[in-house]
């Protein structure tokens, strides 16, 4: 399987061979997609993994213990909910009726359903939708 | 038997007054005669929260020492009314500030009822009795004299539906209408709104007091573009925006939960208002008009692609509220509410309890509105009377 992660090192990090640590280690092929490193300075690592599950999962243990930032590249939307007052606008753009009111006017939201294409980004009035492309591993 | 409004505060006095919401009126209408039902309910409860553009909130700064005459005034940003004595101001809920256009008046309004400070900068030429040229400093609603809410249009009876025809996104105060007719969008609480409730404005006029923003307010006169003239449908209901109403209220007393700001996407700031409105049922007759249900109220849905927003069809809000229309070509349509029903009905609610804890009594009220007015276009033309 692959994956794709976003790998933020300190200035010191960037001091170790962590990249090729990992590949050594853990049977995992490594697709640097993105690289904005320098010594001294640290920087950002955009990889794409591949290899099994497990060592994917323990590949991200490794990074982590070693004190790399681990996120791993996901499109999702997020959604403040406490703040919406079910006006329904974003309801309108939602083709896949991952948004919707309930039978009580109420705004549910159905991940499950969501393609994420941002389009209730823009129809929220309250501005309570984000497409963010990366989350915690 | 006629009650007067009178005779109701009595009964609200004595803890003895039926109050039920609009939803629920129109419920039991089903079940008992209208005649049965002016007996037994003493006082509907009405509500409505949309977004309201025409809205605003005067506020007094106190003054500066030196003395200041504020001839350019500004609150985190967004340009407020300048024209008003030294330190009054109007800030308009859809003015914009100069840095983000996102935030605007609406959002200072909510800042302000939320107890934030608010930054405000003021220029004045300078005179001989308000020597002061510059200020700048932080404002919050304790510092201010008055701060209220005054809002010309609000409370619309009926408003149009919006879709779209051209093959790009509309994006309106309507909001995001989709290419090709792909989604409808509508704005009103129904059978729980309070001018569908009284058509003909019976009960509501100049002083009626009301719920506003989480507080009590007053309707102040008619709203500007006050029109009678519409069609209208077998139950009395214009099937075009038609009366509205100018209101007021104190902002330092109400809720964040009720005045809400928006921004609509490349269309601007608006203002969220909460408003319910207790209407008395005086007889048969305001029985008859409280008993309105969504299949009996039509709207006009119009195309907000062309020029003058033609009308495409018209449709009961029993269909928009349904999640999709059929539009007159044959076509099945999403439908999407832009006015929040469950606020609504949370205001009638919260309405109907101040009143039973006989914390909020009807008004009579000081003059009617106008039986007959239209809007006029602006029309353009050249010169005029030297």
């Amino acid at each position: 399987m692959k994956r794709r992660y976003a790998l933020r090192f300190s200035p010191t990090l960037v001091e170790q061979p962590i990249v090729s640590k990992l590949a050594r280690t853990y049977d995992v092929d490594i697709n640097i997609l993105n690289a904005d490193v320098a010594s001294g300075r640290g920087g950002k690592l955009i990889v794409e993994l591949s290899g099994t599950e497990q060592n994917l999962d323990a590949s991200v243990i490794y990074l982590s213990d070693a004190g790399v930032i681990v996120s791993e590249m996901v499109k999702e939307l997020l959604f403040r909910e406490e703040g919406c007052i079910h006006c329904g606008a974003c309801t309108a753009v939602c083709s896949p009726r991952a948004l919707r009111m309930n039978s009580e006017a109420k705004l549910v939201f159905d991940v499950s359903l969501c393609v994420v294409c941002g389009l209730c980004t823009q129809a929220c009035p309250l501005r309570l939708f984000e497409v963010s492309h990366e989350r915690e591993a | 038997m006629a009650k007067t409004i009178a005779q109701i505060n009595e009964k609200i006095k004595t803890g003895k007054a039926v109050v039920v919401t609009a939803e629920v009126f129109t419920k039991m209408a089903k079940e008992k005669s209208l005649a049965e039902l002016a007996q037994e309910v003493d006082v509907v409860t009405t509500a409505t929260f949309g977004p309201m553009c025409s809205s605003g909130a005067i506020i007094n700064f106190g003054h500066w020492s030196p003395g200041i005459r504020m001839e350019e005034i500004s609150i985190n940003g967004v340009s407020a009314y300048e024209g008003l004595a030294a330190v009054d101001t109007y800030i308009g809920a859809t003015s914009e500030s100069k840095f983000d256009p996102t935030y605007g008046g609406a959002n200072v309004i909510e800042d302000l009822i939320r107890g934030k400070d608010v930054r405000l900068h003021a220029r004045g030429k300078g005179t001989d009795c308000y020597p002061t040229k510059e200020i700048d400093t932080w404002i919050n609603k304790e510092t201010v004299n008055e701060f209220y809410l005054f809002n010309p249009r609000n409370a619309y009876q009926n408003y149009a539906a919006a879709t779209n025809s051209t093959n790009r996104i509309k994006y309106t105060y309507m909001g995001s209408l989709l290419p090709r007719y792909s989604n409808v969008t509508y704005s009103t609480s129904g059978e729980l709104s309070p001018l569908l409730n009284d058509p003909f404005l019976r009960t509501i006029g100049l002083g009626t007091r009301i719920f506003l923003g989480g507080t009590e307010g007053y309707v102040v006169w008619n709203g500007t573009q006050f029109n009678t003239r519409r069609e209208r449908n077998e139950f009395g209901i214009p099937k075009l925006p038609g009366a509205t109403l100018a209101v007021i209220g104190d902002a330092k007393q109400m809720s964040a939960d009720y005045i809400r700001s928006a921004y609509y996407e490349k269309y601007g700031v608006s203002l969220f208002v909460g408003i319910g409105i207790p209407i008395p049922v005086l007889d048969e007759r305001m029985a008859k008009h409280l008993s309105i249900s969504n299949d009996q109220i039509e709207t006009t849905i119009l195309d907000y692609g062309q020029e003058n927003h033609p009308a495409v069809g018209t449709v009961s809000y029993a269909e928009l509220a349904s999640g999709s229309v059929t539009l007159p070509d044959g076509k099945q349509v999403r439908t999407a509410p832009l006015s929040s029903l469950a606020k609504a009905r949370e205001i009638a609610e919260l309405l109907g309890r101040w009143i039973r804890e006989k914390r909020f009594f009807l008004t009579e009220p000081v003059q009617m509105f106008p039986k007959d007015s239209f809007v006029k276009p602006l029309v353009p033309r050249e010169g005029g009377e030297q």
